[in-house]
C-alpha cells in the first residue's frame, strides 16, 4: 500500500527525469539501434540565451525576498494576534482564513494596473510585493498556531527576568519556533517559485523571467514540434533547488524542539 | 510613595476582574520579610491570580501591591525584582541549564565574569554543577524543579513567588524536597508566597496560611490557628483530613466536630451504630450512623469496637456555624 502511494507521487517525477535524458527519437518509438540516452536536452536548456541559470537566479532572488518579507511581517502579526482576546480574535482569524482562500486569478488584472501606475513592471524585487501579500494570510495563520502551542509560562518567566518584547522574541520564542518558521518559509518560497500569472504579466524582459515563465517559453520557436526533452530537462533543473531546500530543512522541520518544555 | 512604612510585602484591596468574572475580590494580605505565607484553596479560588498580580504578569483591576512601603502596582514584571517558580518550571527548552540561568543576567548587561561567578555559586548551592550542560528535556522532574529554583534565586529577588512548585513531582519526592525548599527560600530577607492546593504542603512549608475561596480571603493565620479556630465553615472543612463532621443539631445552626475529637465511650454520650470501618495502619476511620446523620470518627487502630458504641466529645472542641451563611457562631 505504501509502495503504491510512493509510486503515485513519485511516478511522474521519475518519468520526467527519464524523458529529460532520452533522445527525441527515443521518446516517440523505442530505438532499434544506438544508445537512447543523452544529455543534449540539458545542454540545450543550459546554453540557451539567456542561460538557464539566469532564470534560476531570478526565481531564487524573488523567492528569498518574498520569504524574508513575509516572515518579517507575519511573525509580529501572528504574535499580536495570538495575544488578542475576545471577538476581535475570532473576526481577524476568519478574515485571514478568507484571505488565504481567495483565488489569486481574480487579482492579477488589478495587480497589473497597480504595477503599471507605480512603475513596478520588470522589477524582480517588486514581484515579491504581491507574492508576500498573497502568502501572508497563510503564514500568519500557521505561525499563530505555532505561537499558541508554546506554553504561556515560558514567556511569563522571560518577562519576569526583565526581557523586553524584542528580547523575548529573539532569545526565547523564535528559537523555539524554528521548525514552524522553517516549514512556513518553505511554503512561502514554494508558492513564489511556482507562481505564474503575476510573473507573466509583470515581467517582459527575457533576462528577468522567472522559471515557470521561462520554461513555458522553451521551444516557442516552432508550432510543429514540442520539445518534450527540453521541457523535462528544464523542469528537473527547476525542481532541484527545491529538493535541496527541503532536504536541508528537513531536520529542523521534524525535530520537536519544544519537547520537555513543560512536562516530561 | 505610599503612606505605609511596613516592611515586607503588602497587598491592599487587590482586585482582578475579567469581563464580569471576579477572580480576586479585595484581598488584603501582609507578608513580613523572611516570612513564608501559603496561599491555599481549591482550584479557581484566586491563588494563582494573586501571584500573577504580585508578579505584574496581569494588571490589577484595583488595589495596590506594596514592597517595603513602595507601590509596585504600575511597574512591569521585569522592574519588580520578583522571582517566580512555575508549576511547569517554564525552563527554556532550547538552552542548557547554564543557558537558562544566564539569559536573565545577560539581558541585564551584567559582565560575563560576574555572571559566571553567580551561576557557579547558585549551581553549587543547589548541587546542580554536574548538570550544567544538560537540556531541560534531559533532566528528571526533581532536577528541573531545582533548576527553576536556581533561576529564581540567582537574581537575588526581593520577592519570591512559588506557584504549585511541587505538584508535578511524585509524593515521595515532594516530602523529601520540603525541608530543602524551606532551607533555601524561607528565613532570608525576602517575603515568600507559596501557592498550593495541598494543605499538607501548606502546613509543611508556611509560617502562615491564607485560605482563599471564590476570590475571597477566608482567613489568614498560623496552621494551628486555622485548625483550632476557623473563621467559618469553609475553613473548618477545608483544613483537616478526614474532613470535619457537620451536624444539623438545631435549626439554623450546625455543629462541627472533627473526627479526631470524638471518643468512643461505653455509656453516656450519644448513641451510634457502626456502618463501616477503614483501617489505616496506625489509625482507623469509623463511619457511624447517629440520630443527626452519618459521621466519621478517627480512633487508634487497636480501639475495641462495639457494634453500637456511644460517642462523646469535649465542649472545647465544638465549632458552631450558621447553617445558612456558614459563619462561625459562639457556642450556645
Amino acid at each position: 500500500m505504501r509502495l503504491l502511494v510512493l509510486l503515485w507521487s513519485l511516478g511522474p517525477l521519475l518519468w520526467q527525469l527519464r524523458t529529460s535524458l532520452l533522445r527525441p527519437e527515443a521518446l516517440v518509438a523505442p530505438l532499434r539501434e544506438g544508445n537512447p540516452w543523452t544529455l543534449a536536452n540539458y545542454q540545450l536548456v543550459l546554453c540557451g540565451d539567456p542561460p538557464f541559470w539566469q532564470y534560476l537566479t531570478n526565481s531564487t532572488l524573488v523567492g528569498l525576498a518574498t520569504t524574508l518579507l513575509t516572515l518579517l511581517l507575519a511573525v509580529p502579526c501572528a504574535y499580536g494576534l495570538q495575544k488578542l482576546r475576545g471577538p476581535m480574535r475570532w473576526g481577524v482569524g476568519l478574515a485571514l482564513a478568507a484571505a488565504a482562500m481567495f483565488p489569486t486569478v481574480l487579482l492579477f488584472l488589478a495587480l497589473l494596473e497597480i504595477a503599471r501606475s507605480f512603475g513596478l513592471a520588470n522589477n524582480l524585487l517588486a514581484l515579491s510585493l504581491p507574492y508576500a501579500a498573497l502568502s501572508l494570510p497563510l503564514a500568519v495563520l500557521l505561525l499563530r498556531a505555532a505561537f499558541a502551542d508554546l506554553p504561556g509560562e515560558l514567556e511569563d518567566a522571560a518577562r519576569l527576568e526583565g526581557l523586553g518584547l524584542g528580547q523575548r522574541l529573539r532569545f526565547v520564542l523564535l528559537p523555539l519556533l524554528g521548525p514552524a518558521l522553517a516549514s512556513t518559509a518553505i511554503l512561502v518560497f514554494l508558492a513564489s517559485w511556482n507562481e505564474y500569472a503575476i510573473a507573466l504579466t509583470w515581467i517582459s524582459r527575457s533576462d528577468l523571467l522567472t522559471l515557470p515563465i521561462a520554461i513555458a517559453r522553451i521551444g516557442g520557436g516552432s508550432v510543429f514540434t514540442i520539445p518534450y526533452g527540453a521541457f523535462a530537462a528544464a523542469t528537473v533543473l527547476g525542481s532541484l533547488p527545491l529538493l535541496l531546500l527541503v532536504l536541508v530543512a528537513q531536520r529542523s522541520i521534524v525535530s520537536g524542539l519544544t519537547r520537555g518544555a513543560v512536562k516530561g | 510613595m505610599s503612606p505605609s512604612s511596613a516592611a515586607g510585602l503588602e497587598l491592599r484591596q487587590l482586585c482582578r476582574q475579567v469581563g464580569d468574572r471576579r477572580l480576586l475580590d479585595r484581598l488584603d494580605l501582609q507578608v513580613a520579610p523572611g516570612e513564608c505565607v501559603a496561599l491555599l484553596g481549591p482550584s479557581g479560588c484566586g491563588k494563582s491570580t494573586t501571584l500573577r498580580l504580585v508578579a505584574g504578569l496581569d494588571p490589577a483591576s484595583g488595589g495596590q501591591v506594596l514592597l517595603d512601603g513602595v507601590d509596585l502596582t504600575g511597574r512591569s514584571p521585569g522592574e519588580r525584582q520578583v522571582a517566580m517558580v512555575f508549576q511547569s518550571y517554564a525552563l527554556y527548552p532550547h538552552l542548557s541549564v547554564e543557558g537558562n540561568l544566564d539569559l536573565g543576567l545577560k539581558v541585564r548587561g551584567m559582565a560575563p565574569r560576574e555572571r559566571q561567578q553567580r551561576i557557579d555559586a547558585t549551581l553549587e548551592l543547589l548541587q546542580l554543577g554536574e548538570l550544567r550542560q544538560r537540556r531541560p528535556a534531559q533532566l528528571s522532574g526533581g532536577q528541573r524543579q531545582r533548576v527553576a529554583l536556581a533561576r529564581a534565586l540567582l537574581r537575588q529577588p526581593r520577592i519570591v513567588l512559588l506557584d504549585e512548585p511541587m505538584s508535578n513531582l511524585d509524593a515521595q519526592l515532594r516530602e523529601d524536597l520540603r525541608p530543602e525548599l524551606r532551607r533555601l527560600l524561607c528565613g532570608r530577607e525576602q517575603p515568600v508566597i507559596y501557592v498550593t492546593h495541598d494543605q499538607q504542603e501548606a502546613v509543611g512549608m508556611a509560617d502562615r496560611i491564607a485560605l482563599l475561596d471564590a476570590g475571597r480571603l477566608q482567613q489568614v493565620g498560623s496552621p494551628r490557628e486555622l485548625y483550632t479556630n476557623p473563621a467559618n465553615r469553609f475553613v473548618a472543612s477545608f483544613l483537616g483530613r478526614p474532613a470535619i463532621n457537620l451536624l444539623a443539631i438545631e435549626p439554623g445552626r450546625q455543629l462541627g466536630l472533627r473526627p479526631e475529637h470524638i471518643h468512643l465511650a461505653d455509656d453516656g454520650g450519644v448513641a451510634a451504630r457502626l456502618l463501616r470501618r477503614e483501617w489505616w495502619g496506625h489509625q482507623q476511620l469509623l463511619w457511624l450512623q447517629t440520630q443527626w446523620g452519618a459521621l466519621r470518627v478517627l480512633t487508634t487502630a487497636e480501639a475495641p469496637m462495639h457494634p453500637e458504641p456511644r460517642l462523646s466529645w469535649e465542649r472545647q472542641h465544638e465549632l458552631w456555624f450558621d447553617a445558612q451563611s456558614g459563619a462561625r457562631l459562639p457556642p450556645p
